[in-house]
């Protein structure tokens, strides 16, 4: 076929739109150094709730320079989606939180992210939980990826009106004193669920990581051994009997059923760290009021809590570290406590009477800041392995499985053996 | 000037088809963990070795092949029938059609999640007809069978419409004097369906087998969905729906393992070579065909 000028003109019109295609496929984003005296825009990717909205527009006030981008996502998918910008060397935000179930993989990719003790925060090393410091340092000691923000201290929300009606008492204090040990706290399950007819916890799972969080040693030891026998057998084995005693919901753990369970009232008691009060809250807001919050049994322990990282491709890594130092600031950590409920992980602010003294109205007013900061303090926490958040699926999916009847109780521990021996060597 | 003409599908065929395969190949044959950045190099077959005897990947080819009959079979079946049906002289021809076309156009996460709801295991709409017939409940994903059936229905209501079409319009060329002929000689609806129709729509169904095969062993989305806790990609608490996709993402993005991980996805690409090959030749022999 013979073209006609006209065909060229097609033709190359064709090939422009090709190279613009490609040249569109280039991530935007933070990739584009701000020129000095222009706007810098500052990416932060998180989950869940940070208290983050009203800081933003304080910063912003502050700084005129600066334009802060929300980035709020799924937890794993946050975590997974850093990776692979990690990797692909491009795309990653110029803040990335990090929770502390994923900072040991991340801290072996040290070299990924801005040292920050280049930047100076050696200084605030001695306003930390020491081993909040320390778990986001590198093996070496050398290089500090990340700040903290909240430590996830233990307790034990429960609903006042689901404990009344089932005939249980309701002061906190004297609902604490039901279960000093977990053997208690199933058998106070057993009570309510015979006289309620319903279910007492949401799922076998949120007994589990709380149990196991409380172990001296969880899955893994400091020499990254897997350890099966000590701290996760006690915790499947209480479990396992919570699970057979009839006291699960079976409701999946974050999932939609499970936040449905919340506005029904169908579980009574949750193991809840600090940064759970705002969950429920954004879940169930119809339940204001009806929650109080109580001790764990078993004594401290954690769950969560997290880090802000500034990987080293942002291109405004001295703004972004400028914002970061500003977030980890007392102010503004106290500031998102009241707002979320997330404790901060700097001892120093639990005496501070804005926390010392805060009741928190949606849980019946209770001294949430002296509740949760007294677990922060009593906490041994517990050396969290590179392969802990696969191991801990593993375990998690073979609980689930009893729950759903397909693996015989007897069974199960051999079973969760096999499958967390599988992911530590995955 | 041919050449300039189609230029632009081949560059970025090469760059977003062809290198990130050959790419892929190169990391099959390496070690390469993200956890742990030391342990890099050259690790040949090892890999693949791994692949022959790893109880995740055995069943994972077992489900993903026992939801690919659950799925293909069926769908492609029921996609010949509309497709027959949707050939007569119809009222409301158009609308008919267009709206088989609905199911494919609509957005999968979407139409996923609006199963999820059907598939509920407490307040679950498929449970509650099942105990309106007198049928007891049934978890979902508490076992393979009802969990590959709830995925087989998923991937089946979004394919069959468009199957259907694309064998209505293959339909549509075969000339109306056969069928004269066919019923003059005494031929039944059913007869000539098999012995007419079928053999001369037969590039077309190849065609689909093939799409189907492609499509149907890269399962993804559906499983994914299923899962109580998406993130984990376990498919089910114990493995009972996890395709190979999504194993193939699990050893890659939860395990961090990306040298296993393309290893595998190169098996799974010529695993499906193998099986698209040999549905086409079945499916000429059935269809009488000589190609």
């Amino acid at each position: 076929m013979r073209l006609h000028r006209s065909g060229w003109v097609v033709a190359t019109a064709l090939v422009a739109v090709g190279a613009l295609t490609l040249a569109g496929c280039k991530g935007g984003g933070s990739d584009e150094p701000s020129k000095p005296g222009g706007a810098v825009e500052l990416k932060i990717a998180f989950w869940g709730d940070f208290g983050l909205d009203e800081l933003k527009a304080k910063y912003e006030a502050a700084n005129p320079n600066v334009k802060i981008v929300l980035n709020s996502g799924e937890y794993n998918a946050q975590h997974e989606d850093l990776q692979k910008k990690l990797i692909a060397g491009s795309g990653a935000p110029d803040i990335a939180a990090i929770d502390e179930g994923f900072i040991v993989s991340f801290r072996s990719q040290a070299d990924k992210f801005v040292n920050l003790l280049d930047k100076g925060a050696s200084k605030y090393q001695d306003k930390y939980l020491g081993w909040k410091w320390k778990q986001s340092l590198s093996a070496d000691g050398k290089t500090q990826i990340g700040l903290g923000t909240d430590v996830g201290g233990l307790a034990m929300c429960y609903r006042t009106d689901l404990f009344k009606a089932a005939g249980l008492p309701v002061e906190r204090d004297k609902v604490s004193a039901l279960w000093p040990t977990w053997d208690d706290f199933i058998k106070t399950g057993q009570d309510y669920t015979a006289k309620s007819k319903k279910k007492f916890v949401d799922n076998g799972t949120n007994l589990f990581n709380p149990i196991l969080g409380q172990q001296p040693v969880g899955f893994y030891d400091e020499s990254e051994t897997l350890k099966m026998d000590g701290g996760p057998k006690a915790a499947f084995d209480l479990t396992l009997k919570a699970v057979g005693a009839g006291l699960s919901a079976n409701l999946p753990a974050f999932s939609p059923e499970w936040n449905a369970g919340f506005v029904k009232g169908d579980f009574a008691v949750l193991a809840c760290p600090a940064w759970m009060q705002g969950h429920i809250k954004n879940t169930a807001p119809d339940t204001a009021g009806k929650w109080d919050v109580a001790a764990i049994p078993g004594g401290g322990g954690n769950w969560g809590g997290s880090f802000l990282t500034v990987p080293k491709q942002s291109k405004n890594a001295d703004e972004a570290y400028k914002l970061l130092e500003w977030l980890i600031q007392p102010e503004q950590q106290i500031e998102i406590f009241k707002k979320v409920g997330n404790l901060p992980s700097q001892p120093a602010l639990y005496k501070d009477p804005a926390i010392a003294d805060f009741k928190n109205p949606f849980f019946s007013n209770a001294p949430v800041g002296q509740i949760f900061s007294k677990t922060a303090e009593g906490l041994t926490p517990q050396y969290l392995g590179k392969k802990n958040g696969p191991t801990r699926v593993a375990v998690e999916n073979v609980i689930n499985s009893v729950q759903a009847g397909t693996t015989k109780p007897a069974d199960a521990w051999a079973q969760a053996l096999k499958e967390a021996d599988k992911a530590s060597k995955a | 000037m041919p050449y300039v003409l189609i230029a632009p599908f081949f560059i970025l065929f090469a760059i977003f088809g062809l290198f990130p395969l050959i790419f892929n190949g190169v990391v099959a044959l390496r070690t390469w963990r993200l956890d742990d950045p030391a342990q890099d190099g050259w690790a040949g077959l090892a890999n693949f070795e791994r692949l022959l005897t790893d109880e995740d990947f055995g069943n994972a080819l077992y489900n993903t092949f026992g939801i690919f009959l659950l799925s293909t079979v069926p769908q492609l079946l029921l996609a010949l029938c509309v497709a027959f049906l949707l050939n007569r002289r119809l009222r409301g021809q158009t609308w008919f059609r267009v709206s088989m076309l609905l199911p494919y156009i609509t957005p999968l996460t979407a139409s996923t999640l609006v199963f999820l709801v059907v598939f509920g295991r407490d307040t679950g709409v498929a449970n509650w007809v099942l105990s309106v017939v007198g049928v007891d409940a049934i978890d979902w994903r508490a076992g393979k069978l009802q969990s590959w059936v709830a995925i087989a229905t998923m991937v089946n209501w979004k394919w069959i419409g468009y199957n259907a079409l694309l064998y209505l319009s293959a339909m549509q060329t075969i000339p109306r004097d056969i069928y004269e002929a066919s019923a003059l000689d005494g031929a039944t609806a059913w007869k000539q369906l098999w012995r007419i129709t079928v053999p001369m729509i037969l590039p077309v169904v190849i065609f689909t087998v093939v799409l189907s095969t492609i499509g149907g062993l890269q399962l993804f989305t559906e499983p994914m969905l299923l899962d109580s806790n998406p993130a984990s990609a376990s498919g089910g608490s114990n493995g009972e729906w996890q395709t190979i996709a999504q194993l193939i993402y699990k050893v890659g993005w939860k395990n961090l393992n990306l040298g296993y991980a393309a290893a595998m996805s190169w098996a799974l690409f010529l695993i499906i070579v193998v099986v698209a090959v040999v549905n086409t030749v079945l499916t000429n022999r059935l269809g009488g065909g000589k190609r």
